[in-house]
């Protein structure tokens, strides 16, 4: 089920070993992870949460597929115990499928503020299955699950679904008979009200306030990232410097030159300058983990719905917008609740419009070389607001193309303290996350950089004559109307794979680092060309990555073709409007 | 005296009983996955002018857009 907390209690189980794979009969990844339950080493998969067994989303879709292509030994199905009326018809359809789940009733320390009691005994008693009551969140009651999981595992079998859809009429008799249940032998008041949420939703959703107050947010989340971010960053650098002058720079003598200058000027120096963006990266996700985990996001959906209507997509496509904002791909991921294929297709269509952190390295680094501490907030402001008109617009072309009938019905979950281990663990998976696409896609990347722009032997590097120039020359026709000069273009070939090489490449390509670098930017483009150069990253592709989830997403080539067209021909359209707009007003 | 009407005629801060879903088949399963199932009472906790309106369900919140909630058919006592 969503919103019960089931991500939390997959973290506690599984610390933060899990990793991403591939299952037989799902098209998607999930989360699983290896531990050691009862003497033996189990493997734990995170199912998407869903409200029902036989709904028609992808979600619920990838739950049917995964039960009846893979042998499961045991199944936890985790439910609120604040909402058990809602939710217990799911665990007796989980019951039908003749396996018996572990029931575990989670959030229990809320529900005892609320006065909700539940007496576990006596529906273990008439399930016919273990009822653990737990706190996956404070760890309440977490060994007693972990106990009655491990005491379930027994011989693997896969599930035959069969049996559900011929009974999917049989649902008003599960309903009826989970209320039964729930009046034996749950007990709460009548009304669950919820004063401290009906107290903040009175101010946040408030119909005048709620849209200001929710940008306001926004824009204090963007401005503490870069705020508390900068000084983070500058501290990387230094240290990074510092290492470099203690350790690396001695072997200067030892190594031979054009080694040396591979392994420090270009990779040492190239990895290095993306490596201090690390802590600006870290602090935006952990505030919107922050901001995720405090059921904000769902406010947000109902305070955009309307605007979205008008857009053709609805108000999770906005929340997915702004997930966005992180990484495009989970975002893209996100999606998979959404049951119509069209409404999914256009939120994915607009979602690489998103204003990534990648993309927002780029730009702290572009901000700070060429625009005054003054305006490069403001150029950073002019760039989100490129982003969501880009995203805008791509909802406006294509949604008379994609249109969707699915009902807009969402949860509207309590505001919950975020908890500061969830939000630490979810940190680390973005760090994990990075030094993995540093390991493959950066390092890779910079060490082309470099070979491109020192050979043919003979070339002066990062001059005329090297292989880089010749492509600059070779793309110049398509870039020189938009003001982007024959290097930099050689960089967007690169930041066409992932947008965090840019700025490692640029060191590989040029040998400098730090305000030297920031100097040779200021040769290559003036403040115009800047921003047009900063509209084309924006638009002109995400990343691979981003394209390769599109193309898994959507199963279809024909849609990540057009996608990919689409983004192309935008970036070039407005980055020349700008460039030769800006001209000929005299800029 | 019994009125029949939808869900989204209701004003802030009246409860009704839902009596059906009027809605193709897929459409009545997700909103009936949603909490929004017969007998069940509902209540309009907020209805503004624009956008989706938020109803709670027993335990549950949930947000929905009107021309949704109009699907969902009660009776309201007088």
């Amino acid at each position: 089920m969503p919103n019960t907390g089931k991500s939390t209690f997959f973290n506690r189980l599984t610390g933060s070993a899990s990793r991403v794979a591939n299952w037989p009969g799902v098209t998607v990844d999930l989360l699983s992870a290896r531990v050691v339950l009862g003497g033996d080493a189990v493997e734990v998969v995170d199912l998407p949460g869903i409200y029902d067994l036989h709904g028609f989303s992808d979600d619920e879709q990838v739950v049917r597929s995964f039960l009846e292509n893979n042998p499961i030994d045991a199944i936890g199905v985790i439910l609120n115990a604040t909402q058990l009326d809602h939710q217990l018809p799911l665990a007796l359809q989980i019951c039908k499928l003749g396996i018996r789940p572990v029931l575990l009733v989670n959030m229990i320390d809320e529900a005892d503020q609320l006065g909700v009691r539940i007496d576990a005994g006596a529906l273990s008693a008439d399930i016919g299955c273990p009822v653990v009551l737990l706190s996956a969140r404070h760890g309440t009651g977490f060994a007693d699950a972990r106990d009655a999981i491990t005491g379930e595992l027994r011989d693997a079998r896969p599930v035959s679904l069969n049996a559900l859809r011929e009974n999917l009429h049989a649902d008003d008799e599960l309903v009826q008979h989970a209320e039964a249940l729930i009046s034996k032998s749950v007990s709460a008041p009548s009304k669950l009200v919820r004063k401290m949420t009906e107290r903040i939703d009175h101010v946040l959703l408030h119909p005048v306030l709620g849209l200001p107050l929710f940008f306001l947010a926004m824009f204090l989340v963007f401005q503490a990232v870069y705020t508390f971010g900068a000084p983070l960053q500058d501290g990387v650098a230094y240290v990074l410097d510092v290492f470099r002058g203690w350790t690396l720079e001695p072997l200067e003598t030892v190594l031979p030159s054009g080694l040396y200058g591979f392994l420090v000027d270009g990779l040492y120096d190239g990895i290095g300058t993306v490596a201090s963006f690390i802590p600006v990266i870290i602090l935006f996700f952990f505030l919107m983990a922050i901001v995720e985990d405090s059921g904000y996001l769902a406010r947000a959906a109902f305070l955009t719905d309307s605007l979205m209507a008008r857009l053709g997509l609805d108000g999770r496509g906005f929340v997915m917008i702004l997930m966005g904002f992180g990484c495009n791909v989970p975002a893209l991921m996100g999606t998979r609740v959404m049951r119509s294929r069209a409404l999914r297709l256009l939120s994915m269509l607009v979602i690489p419009f998103s204003l990534c952190s990648a993309r927002l390295q780029v730009y702290l680094f572009i901000t700070t070389a060429l625009f005054t501490a003054s305006q490069a907030p403001w150029v950073l402001f002019f760039m989100y607001l490129a982003s969501f008109s880009a995203a805008f617009l791509t909802a406006l072309v294509f949604g008379r193309r994609l249109k969707s009938d699915e009902p807009f019905v969402l949860e509207l979950p309590p505001y919950r303290q975020p908890v500061l281990k969830q939000v630490l663990l979810r940190g680390w998976h973005e760090i994990s996350h990075f030094l993995r696409r540093a390991s493959t896609f950066i390092i890779s990347g910079v060490v082309m950089v470099w070979l491109l722009t020192h050979f043919p032997t003979g070339s002066t590097p990062g001059g005329a004559g090297t292989y880089a120039s010749m492509l600059g020359q070779w793309m110049k026709p398509a870039l020189d109307p938009i003001g982007i000069s024959a290097d930099m273009s050689v960089i967007l070939l690169f930041g066409f794979v992932a947008k965090e090489i840019v700025i490692g490449a640029l060191v590989a390509m040029t040998g400098l680092d730090g305000s030297a670098l920031s100097g040779y930017l200021a040769t290559q483009m003036d403040t115009i060309q800047a921003i047009s150069f900063m509209l084309f990253v924006l638009l002109y592709t995400p990343c691979l990555s981003t394209l390769a989830t599109q193309l898994s997403e959507s199963r279809s080539v024909k849609f990540a073709s057009i996608s990919l067209a689409w983004s192309l021909g935008l970036a070039w359209a407005v980055s020349f409007s700008f460039y030769q707009g800006a001209r000929l007003l005299g800029y | 005296m019994k009125n029949i009407d939808n869900l989204s005629s209701l004003r802030k801060g009246q409860t009704a009983l839902i009596t059906g879903i009027h809605a193709p088949d897929s459409t009545r399963q997700r909103l009936q996955s949603m909490g929004l199932r017969t007998g069940r009472e509902a209540e309009v906790i907020r209805r503004p002018r624009h956008g989706p309106m938020q109803i709670r369900i027993g335990s549950m919140n949930l947000i929905m857009r009107r021309c949704d909630a109009a699907r969902v058919i009660i009776s309201t006592q007088q």
